[in-house]
């Protein structure tokens, strides 16, 4: 009898543990694994293959658009390409090497007031185009001193001119004037850290229209996000926002590129989910588009993100050396 | 053919295997692997290191395969715990160093 009573004891107690355990998992992952909240994006076209004729590509690494046309980093072949809004190839500037007018291993792009931001991974320095290829400076060198770049990922480039660069091996985000003199930066040089205001190899930036600065912390699968005037505002990408990886709504595994679509939200290229996800700016989820893939529609990692002005994104595949044309779905 | 061309042809034989072994002994191949290459951030950051160390002429890499093969310039070495620190600087850690050309000797 006694052992009976024990027996249904025990037994009461493992099903309430059960039952907590499975309402905590719930509310787990209502908090950590939010649901979208518009529909998804649908597929309209892709153009490039491997190689180093026009229109093919070597290491698809930077994305960026600007009126009717796409501008392309090719990153072994050192040269930027660009294309109109369908894929047709109009022009291309750069070669390998680290002269003035040379690439090496051009990132993340931006498009700022008619000019070409390139960060060169290789060389150290951020490089000034205008639109038609002309090379018209050079902001930076390699280093670790104020001003100077350990291997720069991205930048994003502010009304007055100000640039934000992404120093990749520098662990930090430096705010630099227009002609490179250092302001401020965010984050401890050479130091990785999952802590607010601290990177994990951060890779790119964005400014929304406000001015605040919107950071890709590469490797620390998060998004955060500062005020104008330097003030951490808030952080997100998986519990906590402290680097843990999956591959989850709003979770990330290594943020290699983000842009903002004319509505304000962000997009983030979600390297290793091979896939994009878009947020509103204070980090609601909202879809997420692209699955692992070689066939049309799918992605082999997704490296960088672009939007244009009808909101029209662009998505460079880099497994499959590829550019994919995606759309907002109609409802 | 008669005894002197064969003579000759396998004079020149032999000063081509001489030359092309001295070449390859002269810049010797190295492969190892590194785990996690697939994100060009990674792979560019450990060819940016191994670029900047004395004697290396060319570095080719697998990213899908995580495969690094370096080749050295005539005369170079690439020391086994040197590559070892600049994948380390770089992120990484390395696995699987060996000399592919010429063979080590035991």
């Amino acid at each position: 009898m006694m052992a009976k009573i024990t027996g249904y004891t025990l037994f009461k107690i493992f099903v309430g543990i059960l039952i907590s355990a499975i309402v905590l998992a719930a509310a787990g992952w209502s908090v950590f694994i939010p649901s979208a909240k518009e529909p998804s994006y649908q597929f309209v076209n892709a153009w490039g293959k491997n190689g180093s004729g026009p229109g093919q590509f070597n290491d698809l690494t930077g994305i960026a658009v600007a009126g009717n046309e796409v501008f392309v980093s090719d990153a072994r072949n050192g040269r930027i390409q660009v294309f109109d809004l369908d894929g047709n190839f109009k022009r291309q500037f750069g070669n390998p090497g680290d002269k003035p007018g040379e690439l090496g291993r051009p990132m993340n792009l931006t498009v700022h007031n008619n000019e070409l931001y390139v960060p060169e991974y290789f060389n150290d320095r951020i490089q000034v185009f205008d639109l038609d290829g002309t090379s018209k400076r050079i902001i930076g060198s390699a280093g670790s001193d104020p001003g100077q770049f350990s291997a720069p990922g991205g930048v994003a480039v502010g009304k007055d001119g100000e640039l934000y660069v992404a120093d990749f091996y520098g662990q930090r985000i430096q705010k630099l004037k227009p002609d490179g003199v250092f302001i401020c930066q965010w984050g401890t040089t050479g130091r990785t850290s999952h802590e607010a205001g601290s990177f994990y190899y951060p890779t790119d930036v964005a400014l929304d229209q406000a001015g605040n600065i919107y950071m890709a912390d590469g490797y620390g699968n998060r998004i955060q996000v500062f005020a104008p005037d330097g003030a951490f505002l808030r952080k997100w990408g998986g519990p906590f926002a402290r680097g843990i990886y999956g591959p989850f709504n709003g979770w990330f595994m290594t943020v290699t590129s983000i842009a903002f679509g004319p509505r304000g939200n962000l997009f983030v290229a979600d390297f290793y989910n091979h896939r994009v996800q878009k947020f509103r700016p204070d980090g609601t989820f909202l879809t997420s588009f692209g699955s692992k893939g070689t066939a049309q529609g799918q992605l082999e990692h997704a490296m960088a993100v672009a939007v244009a002005q009808d909101g029209t994104v662009f998505v460079a595949d880099f497994g499959n050396n590829r550019i994919e044309r995606w759309r907002l779905a109609e409802p | 053919m008669d005894f002197k061309t064969a003579g000759k042809h396998i004079v020149l034989t032999l000063a081509l295997v001489v030359l092309a072994s001295a070449t390859l002994a002269a810049q010797p191949i190295y492969k190892f692997h590194v785990d996690g290459l697939a994100c060009p951030f990674c792979a560019y950051g450990i060819e940016k290191k191994l670029n900047a160390l004395e004697g290396v002429e060319r570095i080719e890499m697998n990213i899908k395969d995580g495969v690094v093969v370096v080749t050295m310039k005539n005369g170079s070495a690439l020391d086994e715990a040197v590559a070892r620190k600049a994948v380390k600087d770089a992120g990484f850690t390395l696995n699987g160093f060996e000399r592919l050309s010429p063979v080590s000797e035991q």
